[in-house]
């Protein structure tokens, strides 16, 4: 298990945890980032944050400190 | 059948293509506004269905109901009929994106449990086809519990349907209670309640597509999926990046600068011909230079925010905007603000008001107004020719040794530089301070390449234009007409004789004193026998009139009662009265001081040797001495003035308009007073310094 932040681009893995309930873990449930859910790395912004992942089917941009609220596990 | 307008929300995520599905239903809105107290666009559009009025109002786009930011709130509000002006909805429709169907369920979710008669839109079909993606729409409907339209706004493609579906929506049989306790229980405990919520959401979600979407990967890269691969790439992505940006603010500069002039002339033209049919005096001049000038100083301004708003609805429309944001954010962030802020910013390079309109598509209302409140800072287009007069005036134009530059072009970049450098210090500042709180998410998506639609472009573009003629435009011409009265009354035209009387004998005891020394032939000698003359001929005459009226102004006064405040910046109290006098616009100071100094209206197509406002500049001395008023130091102190103030009440009056409250344009005026007169302060002793040491 590690930091959603640590997944080489273009691999994938199995969301696991988020920590905290304030409006930014909020908002990545929301956005579908759930437990059990699968997201790839797709890439970064040229000054290597914010990130760019896909997940259910759609691309989403998260900022390097977000998403070290996510947990996931090699997939 | 009722005629009583049938209200009808229409709701959805960002990207969805909500924009285009409104122009689609109704057209072109008729009404935009601001919902009370916070500054979000309403958008209202009427069209008739059987007979039926129907009000559609077009909501802010949202991920969730659980409101965490103002626009969440008013989307809430609308719903539950909070909003005074609003009646309660008769009919939701859920605008949900077809190539993203889980993630946009999340809201509908939410909102099916409001148990509201909702439709569901199901748009971007035609992108969901390409993609191998086909929805079984009649047994969502189904499951749901409510109406499921598939459409394509482009080519109207299921609007009739969604038009019939709205109408019959009321009588549909609604079974709108979705059942997410079943999915709850199912959940693991080890997760916190508001988590177990969203996975319970989702897994219900998973439920309902399961055999309704189905989809096919295709074995070939389509057109659209290259496109993307080019625009997110690191370097072919930034450079593509890069090129956008340049052209497209380089358009505006080129396209919109001639509209700009031809719009001034104009004005101009309908001023000289008011000029030659009205009779001279005071309602001659509150017309021209009054009513006239304040409309001419809102026109202007409309090229811009048209040009500007075309190219932020064609980026949105192509789902660029948000790419923007995501490739600008690590650079913003770090002072405070924002990837979204990025765009408002560059804009305010040309010119601070539309940037500030172009914070609207900024959704999070702290990073909106924080940009807002820096964005005055960045040297717009009017500043130009200020630091142009000045530094050709009085920078020498002498190599500095490094490359084949300039002094004067290092002091135009130094400029620029001062008002980007103290931004960024005020935002970070700001967002450590007042502004601090709750770190906001940049979980946004960043929607595929697609192709914009010119319908909603165009009226993107159109909206902007009347959003500011109808909201900013009239505030701004009583500016102007208000400041006009400033600078031109008291009217005592025995008192500005006197004025000139006393001012032409000073002069001459000045000449005949230097005479009496033996330096008639001495450059300041020189220009006082040009200024003696040019003060005899009809045109002086007019120029020292219009001069001694300003000076004696309220404005004219307020100059001279300031001059201990302006001293320190190696200011006379004739500068002081010109940049009080600038208030309506800063590219005003260059006119003032031509009317301050006897020179008439400066015509500043001339070079800085031959122009007559220069060599005045030049020549002046402190009243009473030899000494020269405009040396480097004080040439510098007034542009770094000028480069920091708020001299720009088209600004403040925007500023006021898109933050809903006067307290933000009172703090941006005074927080960048002080940082000028701060700046020119700083700029003059360490100048002085130098030049000293």
């Amino acid at each position: 298990m590690h930091e959603l932040s640590l997944l080489k681009k273009g691999s994938a893995g199995r969301v696991v945890r988020i920590h905290g309930t304030d409006s930014i873990s909020m908002r990545l449930l929301e956005m579908g980032l759930t437990p059990g859910v699968s997201v790839k790395m797709i890439g970064a912004a040229l000054l290597g944050d914010p990130l760019e992942i896909e997940l259910r089917g759609y691309h989403l941009s998260v900022r390097k400190s977000e998403a070290s609220r996510v947990e996931v596990a090699g997939s | 059948m009722s005629t009583r307008p049938f209200t009808t929300v229409l709701l959805g995520n960002p990207n969805t293509g909500k924009s285009t599905l409104f122009s689609a239903l109704v057209g072109m809105p008729t009404r935009v506004g601001n919902y009370p107290g916070v500054t979000v666009e309403e958008k209202i559009g009427r069209y008739t269905h059987r007979e039926i009025p129907i009000d559609l109002i077009d909501l802010p786009g949202t991920y969730s109901l659980s409101p965490k930011s103002p626009d969440e709130t008013v989307t809430v509000n609308v719903l539950f009929g909070r909003v005074p002006r609003i009646p309660s909805p008769d009919c939701v429709v859920i605008v949900a994106d077809a190539t993203n169907l889980e993630r946009n369920l999340y809201l509908a979710s939410y909102v099916l449990e409001l148990g509201l008669p909702t439709v569901i839109a199901l748009t971007l079909c035609d992108a969901a086809e390409k993609k191998w993606i086909s929805i079984d729409a009649d047994e969502l409907s189904r499951r749901l519990g409510c109406a499921v339209v598939p459409v394509v706004a482009t080519t109207r493609q299921g609007i009739a349907t969604l038009r019939e579906m709205i109408t019959d929506a009321p009588h549909f049989p609604r079974r709108n209670k979705i059942n997410i306790e079943q999915h709850l229980a199912a959940v693991d405990s080890i997760h916190e309640p508001a988590v177990r919520e969203a996975i319970a959401r989702y897994a219900w979600i998973e439920n309902i597509l399961d055999g309704v979407v189905s989809k096919h990967p295709s074995t070939t890269r389509s057109f659209d999926e290259q496109i993307d691969a080019a625009l997110t790439h690191r370097l072919w992505g930034t450079l593509f990046f890069i090129l956008t940006m340049l052209f497209v603010f380089t358009s505006i500069f080129w396209v919109a600068t001639p509209l700009m002039e031809l719009m001034a002339f104009g004005v101009d033209t309908i001023g000289v011909w008011l000029g030659s049919i009205l009779p001279q005096g005071a309602v001659r001049s509150l017309v021209i230079d009054g009513m006239i000038a304040g409309v001419g100083g809102v026109v202007v301004f409309l090229p811009q925010i048209a040009m500007l708003f075309f190219f932020i609805a064609m980026l949105e429309g192509c789902g660029y905007l948000s790419r923007a944001a995501f490739l600008m954010d690590r650079l913003l962030v770090g002072v405070g603000l924002s990837g979204k802020s990025f765009i408002p910013l560059l804009s305010s390079f040309a010119c601070a008001i539309p940037g500030i309109m172009a914070a609207r598509t900024i959704e999070n209302r702290r990073d909106r107004l924080l940009t807002i409140l820096v964005a005055p800072l960045m040297s717009c287009s009017a500043r130009l020719p200020v630091y142009l007069l000045l530094t050709g005036a009085f920078v020498p134009n002498v190599p500095v040794g490094v490359l084949w530059l300039r002094l004067p072009a290092i002091v135009l970049l130094s400029m620029y530089a001062v008002g980007v450098i103290v931004a960024a210090t005020v935002a970070f500042v700001l967002s450590r301070t007042v502004f601090v709180g709750i770190p906001q998410p940049f979980v946004m998506e960043l929607p595929r390449w697609r192709w914009p639609q010119a319908a909603v472009v165009l009226q993107r573009s159109y909206e902007a234009s009347v959003s500011f003629l109808q909201n900013a435009g009239t505030l701004i011409v009583a500016v102007s007409i208000v400041v006009w009265a400033l600078s031109n009354y008291p009217f005592d035209e025995q008192a500005i004789e006197a004025e000139i009387s006393h001012h032409r004998i000073a002069l001459k005891t000045q000449l005949e004193s230097l005479r009496a020394a033996g330096q008639e032939t001495s450059q300041t000698a020189m220009e006082l026998t040009e200024i003696l003359a040019a003060m005899e001929t009809p045109e002086g005459i007019r120029a020292a009139q219009k001069g001694a009226l300003q000076r004696q102004s309220f404005l004219g006064r307020t100059g001279r009662l300031i001059e201990p405040l302006v001293q320190p910046l190696g200011w006379d109290w004739r500068i002081g009265c010109a940049a009080i006098a600038s208030f309506p616009a800063r590219e005003v100071v260059l006119g003032t001081l031509g009317v301050i100094y006897n020179v008439g209206d400066v015509d500043l197509s001339k070079k800085p040797g031959e122009n007559a406002l220069v060599r005045r500049l030049r020549a002046a001395t402190w009243d009473g001495t030899n000494r020269k008023v405009f040396t480097l130091p004080v040439a510098l102190s007034i542009m770094v003035f000028f480069a920091l103030c708020a001299q720009c009440a088209s600004t403040l009056v925007i500023i006021g308009r898109e933050t809903g409250s006067w307290i933000w344009p009172v703090i941006t005026f005074t927080y960048m007073t002080t940082l000028a007169w701060l700046g020119a302060f700083a700029t003059y002793q360490i100048g002085t310094w130098f030049m000293g040491a």
